[in-house]
């Protein structure tokens, strides 16, 4: 099989260190000649690393590159491109005030007596949307076209310069479901005229419905290629993870107590929409249950959130917890009252990215007794706090508590805020999108830590817009629409069809559908 | 992994720091003494051998001690120039500071000039109009300091409301105080009875402190630099400096004002006030000025020459070059403020003793403080140095930052993500 021709890349015991760590061991990745090749792994496992050796980034100690079986030296993006690889980078690469023609051609142009000619350049690339329908309007400012249409600039760029290996670095993270779907058959189409496609992701349902094969990294180490049509999410998390993965939550039946929240006639104003975002809504949490707000995204979800922690200001209504009245009181005061708070957005509102991990684990608390002294800072206590969480919580970081949590992975950084909300021991805890972009191990810890609260006693509410999640978790699903609880559910009681057309607006509960 | 001895010390932060800041001041004054040689080539009445002793002046004024009976330039320890250099430095460390704790806070403190400028007003009419014959002159100078100091607090919380409540961009309330500032004091001055109408000849000017016997004492540090105008000033400012370090570094208040700085949305979430902070984090950073201008004009032998105040004082704008050079650092204010001193004495020397005059030192100050905004440029290259030296070697040396790629990988096990779908969405 070593001088097999189809494979038109072979990456063979590519070993790439850095001080202290092997980012890549002796890993081998062929991609065969039309094929759709997925190279799964968790993040740190090393993906984008390879990739970086295959498109000249990094330089490997070990291994070779071939392309169509013969031996390339890769030393800069150049030569990459000389050997028509082509790489759709995650944040797009793109000129926001030129063109999408403008943009496909740039460091490409074609020149008559040093100007440019665009009329065989348009042509060309109207060409190629007419052969992989691929349509954008040509014309169109980058800034004024949607983040689909200009993914789909960036595969023409590949195109216009004669690619025939196409890398896509986690191409679906900022697209919508039909997004997805679109760019799915795009690249099946490509396939079918012969250009092969390595595609990085985390995601297990995009990789189980586009690839042909998947590669497994962990750690550096290639777990193993596995043909797609052969295998199973639950083998592959397990492959990812490198133990088998909970992919639903085991959980207690719910042992309801007090009622701990109490939310009545709740009114907010969006400033930003300046409308009416949560338009009366009343519900309660009680201790021991996990209480799920789901609906698609922008029905005043945020708002409801905001209105609660007190980031936002309630025109109107009730909020009770733990038997005082915090409708119109300080984030600090609400969180005296008793209210932890997962934040949606943890690099915005969750975590100081500059500071360290022990400043960011004592955000809330580093004026209380334990940790200062007469205005002055306890180091001393922080940091045995925070070595404290870090161990009990499992957050790793490059340096421990010093670590700038700027460094640290998405799922750790997660880890960090879950750890500092839970120990805190307050009775009532807010968790929006909390597991927003993290894979399924961190999903699963984090899923495994909100039941463990829940059984602990605590009320949760969880705000969320994956029905996986909200289905998975939940002992009680509110759903929202339009600012508004159209519904009720028991999640043992209702199909995730029945929660959808409620969530759309079609169905609601006590009366007649709205829409 | 290992890092142990020079190694160590070579990638630690602060070091890093300092090693950016000295080869900006080192290019810088290269670039100066590049000048010089081209200005003494091209112009025959000056020739190289005067462009040299310009050379060495321009880089070691502070220890030139003229010249010597057969012409030749003479260097050693001038212990007036390095009084001076500590007395003009008391001004600057403390704009410098005004300007690093902003930066610390996230705010550009580019007010200095108007928060000095009300400091200094205060601090005169205090010190010149509460009569030394009925309080005592040490109390009226202690009025007189703290007048000078909340005078800057009360001009720096404006634009700090501003920025709090209205949302406006701190640099552009600044701006606009600082002018009101100048026209403000010129006015204020102008119908006042301090000016000073004993000495002939003299126009414009406000009466010195010691005219009603304030002034800040010597505590010795004429007998150590004879005939300098050094004073406790610099004391002063170096124990403000210090006071400054530990509220920032220290204090919950202090990590109150960086959380406010770095992300003000986190800030608020954890329930810290976040308009409050704003507000005091200016009100310190103009205190601090406003206690510039109060220490100068009290040392009692500098005069304020208020029909010029039209333009803004130059010390308020020194301050941002100083917290650049010093990484906004409040210890290494302390350090790079005695060397923009040290420029400005070179300055005086060069006028005195060569063909050429103080303006090449200002064109040495400028070259730096474009490096030192670059510094973070010059610490790139560090890095990448090292870098190429280690692949040369190939050694295994854990020198290079791990990219956090990287780094992440050695941490998986229980899972970790790509947060990159969460900025996105």
């Amino acid at each position: 099989m070593a001088n097999d021709e189809r494979y038109v890349i072979e990456m063979l015991h590519i070993t790439k260190e850095f001080p202290g760590i092997k980012a890549n061991d002796d890993i081998t990745l062929q991609l065969r000649k039309g094929e759709i090749h997925a190279l799964l792994g968790e993040n740190g496992a090393g993906k984008s690393t390879l990739m970086s050796v295959l498109f000249g980034l990094y330089t490997p100690e070990k291994g070779i590159i071939k392309k169509d079986g013969k031996e390339v030296k890769i030393n800069d993006p150049n030569d990459a491109t000389a050997l028509n690889i082509g790489m759709v980078h995650q944040h797009f690469k793109l000129v926001d005030v030129f063109t999408v023609l403008d943009n496909i051609i740039l460091g490409a142009e074609d020149t008559r007596f040093g100007f440019l000619s665009k009329k065989t350049a348009r042509r060309k690339v109207l060409e190629l949307e007419d052969k992989y329908g691929l349509h954008v309007d040509l014309d169109a400012k980058v800034e004024n076209i949607t983040v689909g249409m200009q993914q789909r600039v960036e595969i023409l760029k590949m195109l216009y310069r004669d690619n025939e290996v196409l890398i896509f670095d986690e191409p679906t993270a900022m697209l919508t479901p039909q997004e997805i779907e679109e760019l799915m058959q795009i690249m099946r189409g490509l396939t079918k005229e012969g250009k092969s496609i390595l595609f990085i992701s985390h995601k297990l349902n995009e990789i189980m419905e586009a690839s042909d094969r998947v590669t497994v990294l962990r750690k550096g180490r290639c777990i193993g290629t596995v043909n797609t049509s052969e295998t199973t999410k639950e083998e592959l998390s397990r492959m990812m993870v490198g133990r088998p993965v909970q992919l639903v939550v085991e959980k207690k039946p719910a042992v309801l107590g007090e009622e701990v929240l109490n939310v009545s006639d709740l009114h907010v104003h969006s400033n930003m929409y300046k409308r009416e975002a949560v338009k009366g809504v009343s519900f309660s949490v009680r201790k021991g249950e996990i209480v799920c707000v789901a609906g698609i995204d922008g029905n005043g979800q945020t708002e409801l959130v905001g209105a609660l922690t007190g980031l936002e200001k309630s025109s109107k209504g009730k909020i009770t917890l733990c038997g005082k009245n915090i409708s119109s009181v300080s984030v600090k005061e609400r969180s005296t009252a008793g209210m932890s708070h997962i934040p949606e957005d943890r690099h915005k509102f969750g975590l100081i990215l500059d500071f360290t991990l022990e400043e960011n684990l004592v955000l809330q608390r580093f004026k209380e007794k334990e940790f200062s002294k007469k205005g002055f800072i306890r180091f001393g206590a922080i940091r045995s706090y925070a070595e404290k969480l870090i161990k009990q919580y499992d957050i790793r970081s490059g340096q421990g508590a010093v670590t700038t949590v700027r460094s640290m992975s998405g799922g750790n950084q997660q880890k960090a805020i879950v750890a500092r909300e839970i120990d805190r021991g307050l009775p009532f805890i807010i968790a929006v999108q909390p597991t927003r972009g993290l894979d399924v191990g961190a999903i699963e810890y984090i899923h495994n830590q909100l039941v463990r609260q829940r059984d602990e006693g605590k009320a949760v509410l969880l705000v969320s817009l994956e029905l996986d999640e909200v289905m998975n978790l939940s002992d009680r699903i509110l759903v929202m629409y339009e600012g508004e609880i159209v519904g009720e559910f028991d999640p043992k009681k209702v199909t995730i069809e029945e929660l959808g057309l409620y969530m759309a607006g079609a169905r609601r509960q006590g009366g007649e559908a709205t829409a | 992994m290992k890092e142990k001895g020079l190694s160590s010390f070579m990638n630690k932060n602060g070091t890093r720091s300092v090693m950016a800041s000295l080869i900006s001041i080192l290019i810088g004054l290269a670039a100066g003494s590049l000048i010089i040689l081209i200005v003494g080539i091209s112009n025959p009445s000056i020739g190289i051998k005067s462009a040299w002793d310009g050379i060495r002046i321009a880089v070691a004024g502070l220890f030139s001690t003229g010249r010597d009976a057969a012409g030749a330039l003479t260097f050693g320890f001038n212990s007036t120039s390095i009084g001076n250099m500590l007395f003009r430095a008391t001004p600057v460390i403390l704009t410098g500071l005004s300007v690093a704790l902003a930066f610390k806070t996230g705010l550009f403190n580019i007010g200095a000039p108007g928060q000095y400028l009300a400091g200094t007003a205060a601090t005169l009419y205090i010190a010149l109009t509460i009569p030394t014959t009925v309080v005592p002159a040490w109390i009226v100078w202690i009025l007189a300091f703290f007048g000078g100091m909340l005078a800057g607090a009360v001009w720096g919380a404006i634009p700090g409301m501003l920025k709090a409540y209205l949302n406006i961009n701190e640099v552009l309330a600044c701006i606009m105080t600082n002018w009101i500032a100048a026209n403000l004091v010129t006015w204020l001055f102008d119908v006042s009875s301090l000016k000073n109408v004993l000495e002939s000849g003299k126009t414009g000017y406000i009466y010195k402190t010691t005219h009603n016997g304030v002034a800040t004492p010597k505590l010795g540090l004429d007998a150590i630099f004879p005939n300098s105008q050094v004073n406790a000033g610099i004391l002063v400012a170096i124990l403000i400096a210090i006071i400054v370090y530990i509220i920032l570094n220290k204090t919950t208040f202090g990590y109150e004002l960086k959380a406010c700085g770095s992300n003000r949305f986190a800030a608020r979430y954890a329930g810290i006030k976040d308009k409050r902070n704003i507000i005091l984090a200016m009100a310190l950073a103009g205190g601090l000025a406003g206690t510039a201008g109060a220490l100068y004009f009290l040392s009692g032998n500098t005069e304020f020459y208020w029909t010029t105040y039209q333009t803004l004082p130059a010390v308020g704008f020194n301050g941002i070059p100083v917290a650049l050079l010093a990484s906004s650092s409040p210890i290494g204010v302390i350090f790079s403020g005695i060397f923009m001193s040290m420029l400005d004495i070179a300055g005086l020397q060069l006028t005195n003793l060569t063909a050429y005059n103080e303006y090449i030192t200002d064109v040495i100050i400028a070259v730096i403080v474009y490096l030192s905004a670059f510094s973070l440029v010059i610490r790139m290259w560090l890095d990448g140095r090292r870098r190429k030296a280690k692949a040369a070697l190939e050694t295994a040396a854990p020198a290079e930052p791990v990219p956090e790629e990287v780094k992440a990988q050695d941490e998986s096990g229980a899972g970790i993500a790509p947060d990159k779908e969460a900025e996105n969405k």
